[in-house]
């Protein structure tokens, strides 16, 4: 959950799923930037160059498009595969582009728009259904369906979350899910019992208070506190929602909840903001990746986040710093698997056939998932995860059994993939949340704000 | 200048010229003109396909709802009545904006002007000075010096910190909503170089016999400024003026920098540019978006005309007193 605030802009775009090993948003390195331009330059060459390929019916020389975004582990990971793949495949040639987030949304917008969309493209969980309903991406079913792409390794409540309309339009490249990076150090000077995945929200509050009371301060001098403030974070509020039996939506028009349940999210967090037992408002605003977060800085004990970026946090603040549940409503967990990114095939392209074939090998064969690794969360490939796991060792090693133990402590299945005007709905939480913090509006007034805004796009 | 000067000058010679005559020279400059027409043709046709159609394809847009991945659909002016009547956004990104206009525009002209005066009468080191004090305006539009600003107004950043020791603390004016957008006005002020040159320019050109005069009569340095300086240089403040108007309605970067792009916190650096950025591409609403930017080309029109119009009242040209 916290990429989904810490990243700064690409973050408001919902970099939940880009998050990197260290949970940072990774910087284009040069090399990637001059990778970028150069195969924005090729593109235009290639347009052409497969065209001809394509209308010779010939297999050679075929050239498949492939972009995504990432850091330079993953770049060099992806490339690797790649590599691999061309090689048991003579004759296709593989033009991979990578980006940051940020742009790189927009640029797969603008080519979008242009019926450009490359053949294979990684695709955020927001994107699904404006790619797939716009007629951007192209339904897979026909190539599961004969076995080009196999999914009998996957779990198939898994698989929902890249379909549309009851189709798939794309298949998740890696398993995330959302956790409580804390520091057991400070827990155990406060006296509080390591979290199970069936504590409340009432024992995280009641941590926090306990944290608070030990009068604890930052480098700086100012108070330490329990907890960052997830409350512009629509993730943690999606989980808050879930563990009280709601969701974030009901269709692709509209919401799950009421203006109620968000005013109670938000007076809820408020109540303890005031009492210095979260995170202040000045470092809410400001936290935008581990380093800038309250626990980055040493102004609090625990953070809300992902799987993916938790090893971050242990290379950042040290081995006191664990992984554990978001708290529960009775018992009842809130979180789910979700993908971290998922990948689809453009709708233009001239050969689904071998861009079919690069899904199936980036997502089933052991080879690519030994060079993968984890560098997109959990393989959704059982087999694959399982066998990655073995040489897991640390941090990693913490993720990959949390998500063992929440497997087992019993999850719901996960939600369709969210409306298209989600990408929007998320920013305005963040940003209504901040109004409010700031005294600039009450939490019933943030909540009438977010709903009315959240109508408008969800309307058009 | 030269250039009109030196082409009208044969036009008249033809005038004068027999009639019989003038026919042959008339082609006789067409035949000389063609060469020139070749050579200008990439940008005229780069002016049409690269300015002129894209225009008109923001117009239309304007008028529909365009997702970048649905065709676009005609509604109206439901875009316009959308931003008009039902946005509070919209106007908080107007009103930011003017706030910002009204105030970064005069300090920085103000300051242009004030190290101008100081440099003018600067006989050594006027150079380094001059560019010294120029360089963030090359420097400024880019996206590194506004991440360098981000740093020294962060949360513990050197004007937090430098704040904190003389008892005011402000915990970094990038978090703090009421503070964030005096950011991006001190970066803007910062970059007064190029006014100052301006100003500069417009200072030499003021003759000294003026000020001379001025001196004999027994006016004091501020009375030579009220009625010389002033008044000599009014063509140039006004310029500048108009310059920099358009510009600060215009301001994107360094918002988009120092907010990391959403113009918070709490939507208090979310200028005009920015919110139209974020309703095309993030939010996918380009149809709004073009709708946005069409109303921004209008206030800036407009504001330009007025500020024409009242110049006549204030701005003064020597070369007036002289026909």
């Amino acid at each position: 959950m916290v990429s989904a605030r810490y990243d700064g802009f690409p973050a408001a775009v919902g970099v939940a799923r880009s998050r990197d090993k260290e949970g940072r948003l990774p910087r284009p390195s040069r090399r990637a930037v001059l990778a970028v331009a150069a195969i924005g330059l090729s593109t235009a060459l290639t347009g052409t160059l497969s065209g001809c390929s394509a209308a010779s019916g010939d297999t050679s020389g075929i050239t498949l498009r492939f972009s995504w975004w990432g850091n330079d582990d993953r770049a060099a990971r992806t490339e690797k595969a790649v590599r691999l793949f061309e090689k048991e495949h003579p004759g296709v040639t593989v033009r991979t582009s990578n980006g940051e987030f940020g742009s790189y949304l927009q640029k797969l917008a603008t080519q979008a728009a242009g019926g450009g969309v490359p053949d294979v493209v990684q695709l955020d969980y927001r994107q699904i259904s404006q790619y797939a309903g716009g007629k951007a991406i192209m339904s897979l079913d026909g190539a599961i369906k004969d076995r080009t792409i196999r999914t009998s390794d996957m779990d198939q409540d898994f698989l929902r979350t890249g379909t549309y309309q009851g189709r798939q339009f794309a298949l998740p490249m890696g398993r995330g899910i959302t956790g409580y990076a804390y520091d057991s150090a400070v827990y155990k000077k406060a006296g509080i019992a390591t979290p199970q995945p069936s504590w409340t929200w009432q024992d995280w509050a009641k941590a926090n208070k306990k944290i608070a009371a030990l009068g604890m301060k930052s480098p700086d001098g100012r108070p330490f506190t329990g907890a960052n403030d997830g409350g512009g974070n629509e993730d943690v509020f999606e989980t808050w929602l879930r563990s009280r039996g709601k969701r974030l939506y009901a269709d692709q028009t509209k919401l799950g909840f009421t203006e109620d349940d968000l005013t109670a999210f938000w007076s809820f967090l408020n109540t303890l903001r005031e009492e210095g037992a979260i995170a202040q408002a000045r470092d809410t605003v400001q936290a935008k990746s581990t380093e800038t977060s309250p626990i980055g800085r040493r102004l609090g004990a625990a953070d809300f986040t992902w799987d993916a970026p938790f090893p971050g946090y242990t290379a950042l603040l040290g081995e006191n710093i664990h992984f554990a549940p978001v708290p529960t409503t009775g018992g009842h967990q809130g979180t789910y698997f979700k993908p971290s990114m998922l990948l689809g095939i453009g709708s233009q392209s001239k050969h689904p056939k071998e861009a079919a074939q690069l899904i199936d090998f980036l997502l089933n064969d052991p080879r690519a998932g030994d060079i993968l690794g984890f560098s997109r969360s959990t393989p959704p490939n059982r087999k694959i995860a399982s066998r990655v796991a073995k040489t897991l060792e640390g941090p990693e090693r913490e993720i990959y059994d949390y998500a063992q133990t929440m497997e087992k402590y019993g999850l719901d299945i996960p939600p369709t993939a969210p409306p298209p005007g989600d990408l929007a709905i998320q920013t305005a939480f963040k940003r209504i949340h901040q109004r409010m913090i700031y005294g600039m509006a009450t939490p019933r007034q943030a909540a009438r704000e977010l709903i009315d805004e959240a109508n408008r796009e969800l309307e058009s | 200048m030269s250039t009109v000067s030196t082409t009208r000058a044969p036009a008249r010679a033809v005038r004068t010229t027999d009639p019989r005559q003038r026919k042959s020279k008339r082609r006789q400059v067409r035949e000389r003109q063609w060469p020139a027409y070749v050579f200008l043709s990439p940008w005229m046709i780069g002016a049409v396909v690269l300015t002129l159609v894209p225009m008109a394809v923001s117009l239309y847009l304007s008028f529909t709802d365009y997702n970048l991945f649905d065709p676009p659909h005609w509604v109206g002016l439901r875009n316009y009545q959308e931003m008009l009547t039902e946005d509070p956004r919209y106007w908080r990104s107007v009103g930011t904006t003017m706030l910002y206009v009204v105030v970064a525009v005069p300090l920085k002209l103000g300051l242009a002007l004030g190290v101008a005066m100081l440099l003018k009468n600067l006989s050594r080191g006027r150079g380094f000075y001059r560019s010294a004090f120029y360089a963030p305006s090359l420097l400024g539009a880019s996206m590194s010096i506004a991440l360098v600003w981000k740093a020294l107004f962060n949360d513990g950043g050197t004007v937090a910190n430098v704040l904190d020791t003389v008892g005011i603390h402000t915990g970094g004016w990038v978090g703090n909503p009421h503070l964030a957008v005096y950011g991006v006005v001190l970066l803007t002020v910062w970059q007064f170089g190029a006014p100052m040159v301006i100003f500069l320019a417009g200072l030499q050109q003021i003759s000294p016999d003026l000020y001379e005069a001025a001196a004999l009569d027994g006016a004091g340095r501020w009375r030579q400024f009220m009625s010389i300086t002033v008044p000599m240089l009014s063509p140039v403040v006004f310029f500048n003026l108009v310059l920099e108007v358009i510009n600060s309605f215009q301001v994107f970067t360094p918002a988009f920098a120092i907010s990391g792009g959403d113009g918070g916190p709490a939507d208090s650096t979310m200028f005009y540019t920015l919110y139209l950025y974020e309703r095309g591409f993030t939010a996918s609403h380009m149809g709004y978006a073009a709708a946005m930017a069409w109303l921004l080309l209008i206030a800036i029109g407009a504001i330009t005309l007025i500020l024409f119009r009242t110049s006549r009242s204030w701005v003064f040209y020597a070369d007036e007193e002289i026909r």
